[in-house]
């Protein structure tokens, strides 16, 4: 029998959802195995000991704000939302304007607003960068799968 | 009406669906979060941003799948990502102080929450220490006493690397838990 089928089998062994006819096939498997039959026994051990593991009841005074809590955090994250959205278009309008006044000024030296074009082009490629790089990151992480045997 | 049904009437905007559908399953969502985060505080928050992610998802809720598999994961990965946002854990921990100072009896955990005596709080240690894959698997057959296959649903991985997984992370177990569990 492959290592990987004793394995297989110990834990229908330990879960005790082996059938006799596979309860026999382990016990031949790992007569002669002292590495196994002690693996068996450590395992049986810890799942005796988990099984007795109970959480406590909660009083019911725990669950009584538990749904205001959602509706309230639900309620709170489509308002920042909204506030976000809303500062982001009055600033890009106050932006707008004062960038739209300082342009069309013919007293401001080109060479001023040349280097301003350029400071403000640097600004907007860095948001879009660490944006992409955000986002890519969270991407990666969401269906990055650890491989753990 | 059952989990699907609640989902399309959640979708069609009825928001007494969602407030059944977390009655439903919060104390459920909160075991499951306590298990694999460890702490009260914390599985409380993320059973509830759980709830929260599924409304704001509604409308990509496959009715052909189980909703409790997509719960799941979306409790999962939640619980996975806080255990690895160290700033969170660094806030836990100062949080976690503060609440024992005021209330120790009540916060020692893990007493707060299980009925313990040396032997199940070695293993319950031990447990603490496995890696989230290995600690989810244990919870899921331990603790929920689900079988292989509705292990393999909820994980979306085959019945075959949920007995494999489950055998690694038993055997991790034990080596943590040392020379008693060796012999």
């Amino acid at each position: 029998m492959s290592d990987e089928k004793i394995r297989q089998l110990m834990m229908k062994i330990v879960d005790g959802v082996a059938s006799p006819e596979e309860e026999k096939a382990m016990a031949e498997a790992i007569k002669e195995n002292e590495k196994w039959r002690s693996e068996l026994q450590a395992f049986i051990k810890i799942k005796e000991v988990t099984e007795k593991m109970q959480f406590k009841d909660l009083p019911d005074s725990y669950w009584t704000g538990y749904w205001s809590d959602i509706y309230r955090r639900t309620e709170r994250t489509f308002a920042w939302i909204l506030m976000s959205i809303g500062s982001i278009v009055i600033l890009g309008f106050f932006a707008y304007m004062a960038l739209s006044r300082f342009y069309s000024d013919p007293d401001i030296s080109l060479l001023l607003k040349v280097g301003v074009s350029m400071a403000l082009l640097g600004v907007i490629i860095m948001v879009i960068s660490i944006l992409r790089e955000r986002l890519f990151a969270r991407k990666r992480e969401r269906y990055e799968k650890e491989v753990e045997r | 009406m059952d989990d699907a049904q609640l989902m399309v009437s959640i979708q069609q905007g009825n928001p007494m669906a969602f407030k059944t559908l977390v009655e439903r399953y919060k104390k459920k969502a909160y075991y499951t979060a306590l298990r694999l985060v460890g702490d009260p505080d914390d599985a409380y928050d993320i059973s509830q941003e759980a709830f929260i992610r599924v409304y704001n998802a509604r409308r990509r809720y496959d009715g052909a799948k189980p909703f409790y598999a997509w719960f799941y994961t979306i409790l999962s990965n939640l619980s996975r990502n806080h255990l690895r946002k160290r700033s969170v854990r660094l806030n836990h921990a100062v949080r976690t102080m503060r609440l024992r100072r005021q209330n120790p009896e009540y916060y020692n955990s893990p007493e707060y929450f299980l009925e313990l005596d040396e032997t199940k709080k070695a293993v319950w240690t031990a447990i603490g220490k496995l890696s989230f894959e290995h600690r989810e698997v244990i919870m899921l057959r331990h603790f929920e006493d689900l079988s292989y296959e509705e292990i393999a649903i909820l994980l979306g991985i085959a019945v075959g690397s949920v007995m494999s997984r489950l055998y690694y992370a038993r055997k991790k177990l034990r080596d943590l838990l040392g020379e008693e569990y060796e012999r």
